[in-house]
């Protein structure tokens, strides 16, 4: 188990970061998350693959200690600085301010549904199973998020706002009509 | 125009629809430029967020190999060498006493190739513990 949490620590610590929204906290999260998953390493049930598993460790690591805080909504609100903080600012890596603006506004749950669906690859099902959800919610929290992000790019562009302008439109005709 | 979704849009840009609602959507992008403008910034909003996804697992992949993250693995604590020879010295030793002071081994060796003593004939004579033997008490008796 050891060796193969070691393979897959970038992706931990990715899901940790983007969950909790900053580098710092999602760091010690992990690390409460690898030692809870060494320790209880014999609850992994070897029918569901190890990554949907240790995912869903950490997952339930932190809502069950988000539920322990007097308020976990302001806990779970995110600070721009910390999460600008997660994009790399090497050279060459192009930090997208929209996006990424986006995402730190989403709440945990739905960043971590769009990570697991658009970062991990994972379909509908898996990021059910990781999130303890069934595939239609984590298809409607999809949709919000996409259409959402889709009508802020829309806006950004004035070529596509116009398009988007158009379908509105076109949509009232028809439920006019 | 044709009136389709976002939840239909979002799931054909997921690519989680069937083959035949896949196509299905596909006829209709080749006539309605609406509803192909929208999948166009459906399709941009994925493609942002894999970048933004795929951008913070490099941050993370340089970050790790700077720090290891993994707690140290606990290896099962070797004794010192010289601790363990120590105690099987004294062992040693606590051993040999108790042979030497109990036993007398091996400073005194019995002697195997003695020949054993005669044991004392049985007459009349009286033994200082065990007083006059039977055949002694009869005679006297007598």
């Amino acid at each position: 188990m050891r060796r193969e949490l070691i393979a897959m620590l970038p992706r931990l610590k990715r899901f940790t970061d983007v969950l909790v929204g900053d580098k710092k906290e999602g760091r010690a999260l992990l690390r409460r998350a690898l030692l809870r998953m060494l320790n209880d390493r014999l609850r992994y049930q070897r029918d569901i693959p190890f990554d949907r598993w240790a995912f869903a460790e950490i997952y339930q690591l932190w809502l069950g200690e988000l539920r322990h805080h007097a308020d976990p909504l302001r806990q779970a609100k995110v600070s721009e600085t910390d999460f600008e903080g997660l994009f790399p600012q090497e050279q060459g890596i192009v930090f997208d301010a929209l996006t990424a603006n986006f995402l730190e506004h989403l709440p945990p749950q739905q960043r971590s549904t769009l990570l697991l669906v658009y970062g991990e690859g994972f379909n509908y099902e898996d990021a059910g199973q990781v999130l303890d959800l069934n595939a239609d919610a984590i298809r409607s929290r999809l949709i919000r998020a996409s259409a959402s992000l889709a009508d802020r790019l829309n806006s950004k562009s004035p070529a596509r706002a116009q398009g988007r302008h158009h379908h509105r439109d076109a949509l009232s005709q028809e439920s006019a009509g | 125009m044709t009136e389709l979704s976002d939840e239909l849009l979002v799931a054909y840009v997921d690519g989680q629809l069937v083959r035949e609602q896949t196509r299905a959507v596909e006829k209709v992008l080749e006539q309605d430029d609406v509803v192909a403008r929208r999948v166009d910034a459906l399709k941009d909003a994925h493609g942002r967020l894999e970048s933004a996804f795929e951008a913070i697992l490099a941050g993370e992949v340089v970050e790790i190999l700077a720090t290891p993250m993994l707690p140290p693995r606990l290896k099962p604590q070797r004794e010192n060498g010289l601790a363990r020879i120590g105690v099987a010295i004294v062992g040693i030793g606590i051993a040999l006493a108790a042979l030497v002071g109990g036993y007398g081994w091996p400073l005194v060796m019995p002697n195997l190739t003695a020949l054993p003593k005669p044991a004392p004939a049985i007459t009349g004579s009286t033994s200082p513990i065990l007083g006059p033997s039977p055949t002694a008490q009869s005679a006297n008796l007598r």
